[in-house]
């Protein structure tokens, strides 16, 4: 996810040089909505994998 | 959706955390502002009028400093003057039915003593049991509150989510999902202005977030779907 990254670099860039206090919370807001995503994605990505390994699951 | 705020506090002008939470509110948005103790100074309510506003909105929300674990005065004299019986309870007493109802509690303590061993003993949910009281009689789901614990003590990166707590608890559908936290955000990213932003290419950046919030949602559907789908 190092394009989150880079973005999350660009969205913290544009917090800091607002000079609207609920535009910077947006913005503030917005990189913590992608993070949120991102902590999802591994969760659902891990369950998967656990799903997909587990012996139970093989039908054989 | 219309959202009524009803704030009580007895000198709001003068309230850190009333001022920032009022100047916080969305530009946008079906909102009525209605602070008790302006309006009615010299403590006398407008029982009709009081009965229109609450007709007039769906999501009903208390605000207000938590005093000995209730609101302030006028808060509760509103209660007693304009719930009356046959509008809010009783024979055909139904104009609430349906509505949300929400409490916004400023709180002096911290959290942590809101419980079993803690300095204050009981929990937020066990000391506003007279407010989920109120809204069970007068047919209202009452909604999670929004606890403000030790606002003087918050950093700026806390007002600021406060800031976003606050307006999409005003404004978001029940319950709040992550999903609706996306649209959320995507509708107001969209609405910014570009005019208090003066970084180069900050209309760019601001349309890459939004399709990367876009194609992550894309990946958690697709992944629940595999996981959902998986067959055992």
């Amino acid at each position: 996810m190092q394009e989150n990254q880079w973005l999350i670099k660009q969205l913290e860039q544009l917090e800091s040089d607002s000079r609207d206090y609920k535009q910077k919370a947006l913005l503030q807001a917005t990189i913590a909505l992608l993070e949120e995503q991102e902590k999802r994605r591994g969760q659902l990505q891990g369950e998967l994998d656990g799903t997909l390994w587990s012996p139970g699951n093989w039908n054989i | 959706m219309k959202t009524l705020i009803i704030v009580s506090h007895p000198t709001v002008e003068e309230s850190g955390s009333q001022q920032f939470l009022i100047q916080s509110l969305p530009d946008d948005g079906e909102i009525t502002l209605h602070v008790l103790e302006q309006t009615y100074p010299e403590g006398e309510i407008d029982l009709e009028k009081e009965q229109a506003l609450l007709r007039e909105h769906d999501r009903i929300l208390f605000q207000f400093p938590f005093y000995w674990y209730s609101s302030p005065p006028l808060l509760k004299k509103w209660q007693d003057d304009v719930l009356t019986d046959h509008f809010a309870f009783g024979y055909r007493g139904t104009k609430l039915h349906g509505k949300e109802f929400g409490l916004v509690l400023i709180i002096g303590l911290p959290e942590k003593e809101y419980q079993t061993g803690g300095e204050e003993g009981f929990s937020i949910s066990e000391l506003t049991k007279p407010y989920q009281a109120m809204a069970k009689k007068t047919g209202m789901t009452y909604l999670k509150p929004l606890t403000i614990f030790q606002f003087p003590y918050l950093t700026e990166p806390e007002k600021k989510a406060l800031l976003i707590a606050y307006q999409q608890y005003i404004s978001l559908p029940q319950p709040i999902s992550l999903k609706r936290k996306e649209d959320w955000v995507l509708d107001q990213l969209a609405k910014t202005s570009k005019e208090t932003l003066p970084t180069e290419g900050a209309a760019f950046v601001l349309e890459a977030a939004a399709e990367a919030i876009e194609d992550n949602r894309m990946e958690l559907d697709e992944l629940r779907l595999h996981i959902d789908n998986y067959d055992v």
